[in-house]
């Protein structure tokens, strides 16, 4: 080349061609280097046998991921560690934001994998993506105008005429690198475990099949299998199956099933064949979890679907994900009705592809994991709802009343702050915490570090509760959330439940366990209150709690005093136990009620909280199922 | 040759042998003007890599037309780019100084590349940084709970602290009923303030309390506690290494833009004197 030639473009090419060179000479996930700070193999200092509680968020995207980049986050995979850390990170809109509630145990960035880092290319002067026709009308820092880019990128990934720029795999290779330096410079095994993860952004026609990706370890392919390959998850396990025989340890995590338009949990494969028990194998061996709670609404179950659970109504959203479009197929879009689909799957075909425990997380595009305490919510999608006024909180305009209602409410008014990752793991390790995930010994909570334990036998010492070592007694006699019953020999199983509080969150209202079977070909589902707080007893004629009488001022969000439990905790047996229908048994417990995310908005605004919004929400957790088999 | 006498009496004329010099000065003019036009040329190198980058993009090698219109392409570029800096618009263009002095800053960490730190300087960084090394502070504890769920858990709790064996007072528990080594920070977070502070300040050996949580309330023994403390020199060498260097390459840039200073006076208006590098 002229000395005399343009200098920036031949500079450009030079290092794209650099960075292809790098892209290329990488072949092998043996070529990615191992941590340096993997552990040995003694246990770090956390190490109890009977497992501790881990809270995480495996569900964080950053400057990286193309739509957070558009929303005008810039903070990189090392910030949203640092946040998960406890320290203090920048938010889109000019603010601080910090955890209130403590560090984290563990974290993955997960961002999209399509595109992945393209943004922030396109946005730098003088690169050769910055100058496609277009491009800069992405940026601004005006919410309506993000939105308008967004929807409009959006529509070129549907049409796919996303410039090729876009696609160009050393920008990718480069935010992947990004990525793997992040997850590994902040692992410290016993205090803080990273996973290298991407989001698989598959959303044909809108109706959202995403999913996360998240690695054993720091062995991981030299780029992500992205939804642009194919859009057919099948794809997706077939390739982690193939990384899988070359060493790379992988699941997959399928969430927002509620966007799917019932489309997550269907009965057919995606390409519209019948499935079979290769297909239900190969599906369960690569999905063993869902994230069945974040911020864009809760997965458990639907109103319609569960017209006998009156805590079904949950931070349900009824959207599609990425646009107003209306949800108009609930069954194959929540995972309770999913849970007995695979009964029934598993009863009249031989075959069960939705056995799955359950986590939860943020979806947080402000890299801010665990971001999901109501009284310290900013919300997800950078500068568009940033501010309460952005999120249908606080009247528009500066207005002090509702009054007339809003034209135009914003989507994010019915966002939820919910979802957090628990698992019961040895140590705080990624080996241990991942083999959790693997045996979905996992749980899920709308927020708060609640702490759920489960168990089910046949044969559990009778003074199990009041014992000291009624956790070592439940593993030896038992099997934990996420795992299976032996058949029956007559005699009905047993369930430890025991929950406990957050220690910065409210305080327990009741245990619920909710059932699913299958009665005469039919699938069957039940809510069982079996533990009340304040020393009330479950009525035998409601099956119910009585009501607790706690309440919240919404004047100051303060709780009535003196009502709930610190732990709840019980061995309950199952009373319509049948020992030849197949069924699943999960625990759901319920906080009481305090102030939704929204009131607490209006409560610093000085104003009425929306009336088109719960003042209050129950704050819940999850744990993940125990099967019972007659066939097993 | 004879001419008619007209026409020879036409070139003995002044003005004409005047003008054919003229015609001939200009021709020659013109060819030499032409042969000093400026030359874009790609060569061959810029050819190649001109194909490999499409073809690293496309995944494919282009054909004749879309090598045509690339090269196209950077021909105007180049014309373009030629004409602004001959008019002297890259003179006052923000982007453009921007990525100059960029390219330069790289350039620089090439001509002196950081070299890997010695066992020596690793060592003084690990001295003199000590703040960034720090295990925190642990404690081995054992602890006894009673919920406040039931009545009178304060006073049991009281109650236990003269039992033979407080250890077997008390109820099973969610969270561990003994901690070996355990981060007081975490500690802090999962039962709160005042009962982390007991572990970091209860005599050892002892049982003492109760103690309030966010649970209920507790007696506690620490058997043992550990100080936060300088990790160990091995434990830390590669974060070491990577703080050294980065601050290597830091001071680095800026020596040479100390040297940069000197070979330049510095003028910013309304200053007597602008700041310092």
């Amino acid at each position: 080349m002229r000395v005399n030639g343009n200098l920036a473009v031949s500079a450009i090419a030079g290092v794209s061609l650099v960075a292809i060179a790098v892209a290329l000479s990488v072949s092998g996930p043996a070529a990615v280097a191992s941590s340096p700070k993997t552990p040995a193999a003694e246990h770090t200092s956390g190490y109890n046998p009977e497992r501790n509680a881990y809270f995480g968020d495996l569900h964080v995207h950053t400057k990286l991921s193309f739509d957070a980049y558009i929303f005008n986050v810039r903070a990189s995979p090392d910030d949203a560690y640092r946040f998960a850390k406890g320290e203090t990170i920048g938010h889109a809109s000019g603010f601080d934001i910090r955890l209130a509630g403590g560090p984290l145990d563990f974290a993955a960035v997960t961002d999209h994998s399509e595109f992945i880092g393209a943004m922030e290319q396109a946005n730098t002067p003088g690169t050769a993506i910055s100058k496609v026709p277009g491009v800069s009308a992405l940026f601004s820092s005006d919410p309506a105008e993000i939105g308008k880019a967004f929807a409009k990128f959006l529509g070129t990934i549907r049409d796919d005429t996303t410039p090729k720029e876009f696609k160009d795999p050393a920008i990718h290779a480069r935010a992947w690198k990004e990525i793997r330096e992040a997850a590994a410079r902040n692992y410290a095994p016993g205090r803080f475990t990273t996973f290298v993860g991407y989001e698989f952004t598959s959303a044909p026609d809108g109706r959202n099949l995403h999913r996360n990706v998240i690695f054993k370890s720091a062995d991981v392919p030299d780029l992500p299998y992205s939804s642009r390959e194919s859009a057919d998850p099948e794809e997706l396990w077939k390739r982690m199956e193939t990384w899988r025989a070359k060493g790379v340890e992988a699941l997959a995590i399928p969430h927002n099933s509620n966007g799917s338009d019932g489309t997550m949990f269907e009965t057919t494969r995606f390409n519209g064949a019948p499935m079979d028990r290769v297909y239900a194998d190969l599906r369960r061996r690569n999905e063993p979890l869902v994230e069945i709670t974040q911020i864009k609404g809760t997965s458990e179950t639907h109103p319609s679907l569960s017209p006998n659970d009156e805590w079904a109504g949950f931070e349900i959203f009824e959207s599609y994900i990425g646009s107003n479009k209306a949800v108009t197929k609930f069954a194959g879009g929540y995972v309770r009705d999913a849970l007995k689909t695979g009964l029934l799957l598993q009863e009249k075909k031989g075959f069960n592809p939705y056995r799955f425990g359950f986590i939860g997380s943020s979806d947080t595009h402000n890299a801010a994991p665990g971001s999901v305490e109501e009284r310290n919510y900013v919300s997800k999608v950078g500068r568009s709802d940033g501010l309460p006024v952005l999120r249908g909180s606080v009247p528009q305009g500066g207005a002090r009343t509702w009054d007339p209602a809003p034209k135009d409410p914003p989507r994010f008014q019915n966002w939820g702050a919910s979802g957090l990752a628990g698992v019961w793991a040895e140590e705080n390790t990624r080996e241990s915490i991942y083999d959790a995930l693997r045996r979905r010994e996992t749980f899920a909570t709308s927020g708060p570090r609640m702490r759920v334990r489960f168990f089910a036998s046949y044969d559990f010492p009778s003074d199990l509760l009041t014992r000291s070592d009624t956790v070592r007694q439940a593993y030896a006699h038992g099997v934990p959330m996420g795992g299976d019953l032996m058949k029956s020999r007559g005699k009905a199983p047993s369930f430890l439940v025991w929950g406990l509080r957050d220690p910065n969150g409210g305080y327990l209202q009741r245990a619920q366990i909710v059932k699913g079977w299958i009665e005469n070909g039919v699938a069957r589902e039940k809510v069982y209150d079996v533990a009340c707080s304040d020393r009330l007893a479950v009525n035998s004629q409601t099956g119910r709690c009585p009501d607790n009488g706690a309440t919240v001022d919404l004047a100051t969000c303060a709780p009535s005093r003196f009502q709930g439990d610190v732990e709840l905790r019980t061995v309950w047996t199952d009373p319509n136990f049948d020992a030849r229908q197949r069924a699943f048994y999960y625990v759901r417990v319920l906080e009481n009620p305090s102030c939704r995310w929204s009131t607490w908005d209006a409560l610093r605004n000085g104003t009425p909280p929306n009336p088109a919004l719960s003042p209050t929400v129950m704050e819940r957790a999850w744990s993940s199922p125990i099967w019972y088999d007659p066939k097993a | 040759m004879t001419l008619p006498p007209v026409a020879r009496a036409i070139l003995r004329e002044p003005l004409t042998q005047f003008l054919l010099i003229g015609l001939v000065l200009f021709a020659v003019a013109s060819v030499a003007r032409d042969l000093r036009r400026p030359v874009v040329r790609i060569d061959e190198a810029e050819l190649h890599q001109l194909v490999a980058y499409w073809e690293a993009q496309a995944q494919r090698p282009p054909t004749a037309t879309e090598l045509q219109a690339m090269l196209r392409e950077r021909i105007d570029e180049e014309l373009l780019a030629r004409e602004a800096v001959r008019l002297g618009l890259d003179r006052e263009d923000l982007i453009i100084r921007r990525r100059l002095a960029q390219k330069m800053a790289f350039a620089s960490e090439d001509l002196e590349p950081v070299p890997e730190p010695s066992e020596a300087d690793l060592r003084a960084w690990y001295a003199t940084h000590a703040v960034d090394h720090v295990a925190p502070a642990t404690a081995t504890f054992r602890h006894v709970f009673f919920s406040s769920d039931a009545e009178g858990a304060e006073i049991r709790a009281r109650a236990a602290l003269s039992l033979p064996r407080p250890a077997e007072a008390g109820q099973p528990f969610v969270l561990p009923l003994s901690y070996v080594g355990a981060a007081v920070r975490d500690i802090e977070r999962d039962y709160g303030p005042a009962f982390s502070r007991q572990v970091e300040t209860a005599p050892e050996g002892r049982w003492i309390g109760p103690v309030k949580s966010a649970y209920g309330w507790h007696i506690l023994r620490v058997e043992r506690r550990v100080p936060a403390a300088a990790m160990p020199f091995e434990s830390v060498r590669s974060d070491l290494a990577d703080a050294w260097k980065a601050d290597r390459r830091t001071q680095a840039n800026q020596a040479f833009i100390r040297k940069l200073r000197a070979r330049y006076r510095v003028e910013v208006a309304g200053m007597a004197k602008p700041p310092a590098t």
